[in-house]
């Protein structure tokens, strides 16, 4: 009973989401105040129902409810209660919910924070929202619904994929989803500018913050993915490139390029039309992603003709292309730049580089992608496309990427003189070449040399910004240092959160450095008591032992690393196997890991013999792995940094406005 | 008697790759039968060449840490042949002709697969010539600095009035 009512308050909403869209347009175009309040309605109430129909799941789930197919496919009895609760987006018509959910919270987050702020552009940002949550109803009532009946009351549930039985399973999607799904709002915002013609810099100022927040979950995410990855998949790696990485890293890729792109825009006038276009690459990748996760596509195009959603997506990404494109077309004499770029050598330019890189990037990362389909359908052979490609393709533009990280900021405005110059490079130079000749010295290898160079170049400036912006506060000021950091990140926290941003990418590039150049692995056969070295450890096997958990069955290798020259215990290892009652086929791998600075010692049980007289494991030793999580934490700081609201900058906003027009920063 | 076990396991596999790439349903390896390879072949050069392909029916998962019964088989097979004396860049030959260039994990340079390189360098270069010519011609055109434009002021404009909005609200 209670089921065909979540049905029927996802169809309410279906029904209310089209009347705020119709409320939203009309209103806006017609100025009637009663129509722009009933979208602002339309969005509270469409959140508050889907809301309503994710309780309903969520109760299913939680009370083993196995006659609605989605709790019997994706959650048993004895399933741990949080997984159970995470069951939610375990499957496609739960993701899918989920997805509706956060976007309609996100809309009516937005719709209440500006509902006296920019009157003629909300309706139709309203609307925007509106109709992405459209969509994805649509797709909840006709295709994918999350409360169809099995037919009969199943006495027990198929269980959860084992794969997602991990504790980074739980909070990994709800942040790649928050991020996700949180790009709507500016690209919302972005077709707002353009159906109300207000193309001046309010939309830009309004979205810095909700691309900024978005943009922070989705970095999360993907960093947190990475560690599932690690964790779980025992590969001896961290990032695949594989299609669902990818469908997540595009929108990254494009919204990072636009939060840069769009700091062009507020300071000098320009890039109107490619910051509107950036915005709707983000979107058009979200929903592309979710597409390509959705549909199966790129696993096999006969999978897309099996996929119940796969034709809605089609259709809906039609319209967002030509619908898109029609509206820019028609505004495009509203979106000429009001300045221009007065030389090479200045900041504008080095932002300019920057959208090309990463522009390029994903056009990469893209066609990489979808290259296999492509294959398949024009010459019928199946290609794959992994990580060596995208290592040769990408590698090269990532690098050139941290070193204009490193450049940028030492650029001024409009025109850098030679004598600025001078003084900018010196210090972040010498640093380069003295990591550079240190790498060269110790590994004697070109490419994490000239890696580790740009790392150190990049972090010399970063320090240099701020010692002078600390010892500018503090010749005026007086304050201590510790006092001056705080007032920078206070009073500029857009730049200087920025800036630790850019030390948290540096650190994951550190990782990647280290992992891709000095990791060293060994696949051994070991029976009690025998040991096997790797690198700097000798590995000592002492047995298995078996652990009966709620839902499956433990096996861990018991394992102790020892130095090999000191003959000191480093830490002792236990790589498992789980069995899953529900499928015992389908065992899941969880390394044994002791992580460090330096390196981590990572062992993977890949079988054993004789209930464990003798195994096989693959020993890998990972180099500073550790910093891609530490650099992940520091990203997220940063970017608070670079977000937190400000009162003293808020106030100040029209004041720098005029000092950029003339050059100043 | 480690032949007879192999070559049945052999013909199992067989029967398991069929019945994966029948249906494509992954079924991975039971939990106490450890791959042995011959004694005189080693786990891990079995892993130095396995860690250069990648699994034919998975996407981007490498054959050395695939857990498919046909991936385990494969890995069998490389066992065999390195116990033959094959040379790797044999061994990886071997495998591209019998399931095709997907064992490969990045497309070869021949035909189509072409394309899959030159794309992504024309876009660069291409988009890369695209900004350079328009970074030109604004430095060429550079003027004096205009006043403030109607939009910037009006949007000051605004941002006084909300300020002031807000103070009522």
């Amino acid at each position: 009973m209670i089921f065909d009512i979540g049905h029927l308050i996802l169809l309410a909403a279906l029904v209310l989401a089209a009347f705020g869209i119709l409320g939203g347009y009309f209103g806006g175009q017609q100025r009637n105040t009663r129509l722009i309040q009933s979208s602002f309605n339309a969005v509270y109430a469409v959140a508050a129902l889907v809301l309503v129909a994710t309780v309903i799941l969520w109760y299913g789930l939680l009370s083993d409810a196995f006659q609605l197919s989605y709790v019997w496919n994706h959650s048993e009895r004895a399933l741990p209660t949080f997984y159970k609760f995470s069951a939610l987006w375990g499957g496609q018509a739960g993701s899918l919910l989920f997805w509706c959910l956060l976007l309609s919270g996100y809309s009516a987050i937005v719709a209440f924070a500006n509902r006296h702020r920019h009157q003629v552009m909300m309706p139709y940002v309203n609307s925007v929202l509106l109709a992405t949550s459209l969509f994805f109803l649509t797709l909840l009532v006709f295709a994918a619904d999350p409360f169809k009946r099995v037919g009969f009351v199943p006495p027990d549930g198929q269980g959860l994929n084992p794969l997602l039985q991990n504790y980074w399973m739980i909070i990994h999607p709800v942040m790649l989803y928050l991020g996700y799904v949180g790009m709507v709002v500016p690209f919302a915002f972005a077709v707002g500018a353009l159906m109300s013609k207000r193309l001046d810099n309010e939309w830009v100022h309004t979205v810095r913050r909700w691309t900024l927040i978005p943009w922070m979950f989705l970095s999360a995410g993907i960093i947190m993915g990475s560690q599932w990855a690690y964790m779980e998949l025992g590969w001896g790696g961290y990032w695949a490139w594989d299609p669902v990485e990818n469908a997540s890293f595009l929108p990254w890729l494009t919204g990072t390029a636009f939060l840069h792109s769009i700091i062009i825009q507020e300071q000098r006038g320009i890039l109107k039309v490619w910051n509107v276009v950036l915005i709707w690459l983000t979107y058009f990748l979200v929903i592309l992603g979710t597409f390509t996760t959705r549909s199966g596509v790129l696993e096999s195009v006969h999978s897309f003709a099996r996929s119940d959603v796969g034709p809605y997506f089609l259709g809906f990404l039609v319209i967002i292309l030509f619908g898109f494109l029609w509206l820019l077309f028609d505004r495009l004499p509203l979106l000429r730049g009001e300045h221009t770029i007065d030389s090479y050598s200045s900041r504008e330019a080095a932002f300019l580089a920057n959208n090309w890189l990463f522009a390029g990037i994903a056009f990469a990362t893209l066609w990489g992608t979808f290259f296999p389909m492509f294959s398949e359908i024009l010459t019928g052979e199946r290609i794959s496309v992994a990580a060596p490609f995208f290592n040769k393709v990408n590698g090269p533009l990532f690098l050139l990427l941290l070193l204009l990280m490193g450049v940028a900021p030492l650029l001024g405005w409009r025109h850098t003189s030679l004598a600025a110059f001078r003084k900018q490079f010196t210090f972040p130079t010498l640093a380069a070449l003295g990591v550079g000749v240190f790498v060269f010295v110790v590994a004697r290898s070109l490419y994490p040399m000239i890696g580790l160079a740009i790392c150190a170049f990049v972090v010399a400036t970063i320090i240099q910004e701020y010692v002078r912006g600390v010892q500018a506060r503090r010749s005026t000021t007086g304050e201590n240092a510790l006092v001056a950091i705080g007032n920078l990140w206070r009073r500029n926290g857009r730049r200087y959160g920025g800036y630790i941003v850019h030390i948290g990418i540096v650190l994951i590039g550190v990782a990647v450095i280290g992992n891709e150049f000095y990791q060293q692995s060994l696949s051994v056969t070991l029976a009690t008591g025998e040991s096997a070295t790797v690198g700097r450890y000798q590995i000592v096997y002492n047995g298995m032992q078996t652990d009966r958990q709620a839902n499956l069955m433990e096996f861990g290798a018991q394992l102790e690393a020892f130095h090999l020259d000191s003959g000191q215990q480093v830490a002792v290892v236990v790589p498992k196997r789980n069995i899953y009652d529900k499928a015992p086929d389908m065992p899941t791998s969880e390394v044994g890991l002791h992580m460090s600075p330096i390196e981590d010692v990572y062992v993977v049980l890949n079988g054993w013999d004789d209930g464990g007289a003798s195994a096989t494991f693959t020993i890998y030793i990972n180099p500073l792995t550790m910093w891609m999580w530490v650099g992940g934490i520091v990203l997220v700081i940063g970017t608070l940094i670079a977000a937190w609201p400000n009162p003293v900058r808020r106030r100040n906003e029209s004041v720098r406005a005029l000092a950029y027009a003339t050059g100043d920063d | 008697m480690l032949r007879i076990h192999q070559r049945l396991f052999f013909s199992l596999s067989l029967l398991a790759l069929l019945f994966c790439l029948s249906g494509s349903v992954p079924s991975a390896k039971s939990q106490d039968s450890a791959v042995e390879p011959p004694a005189t072949v080693t786990a891990n050069e079995v892993k130095d060449v396995a860690d250069e392909l990648w699994c034919p029916l998975c996407s981007g998962v490498r054959l050395d840490a695939c857990e498919l019964k046909a991936c385990e088989q494969m890995r069998e097979v490389i066992a065999d042949k390195l116990t033959a004396g094959e040379p790797k860049d044999d061994i990886k030959n071997y495998f591209v002709a019998q399931y095709g260039p997907q064992v490969l994990g990045e497309p070869p340079l021949e035909g189509f697969n072409w394309l899959a390189w030159l794309l992504p360098v024309a876009v660069m270069i291409g988009g890369g010539v695209f900004v350079w010519r328009r970074m030109r011609g604004m430095i060429a055109s550079k003027t004096t600095e205009p006043p403030p434009s109607p939009a910037a002021a009006n949007n000051e404009y605004y941002d006084r009035l909300e300020e002031e909005l807000k103070r009522y609200d």
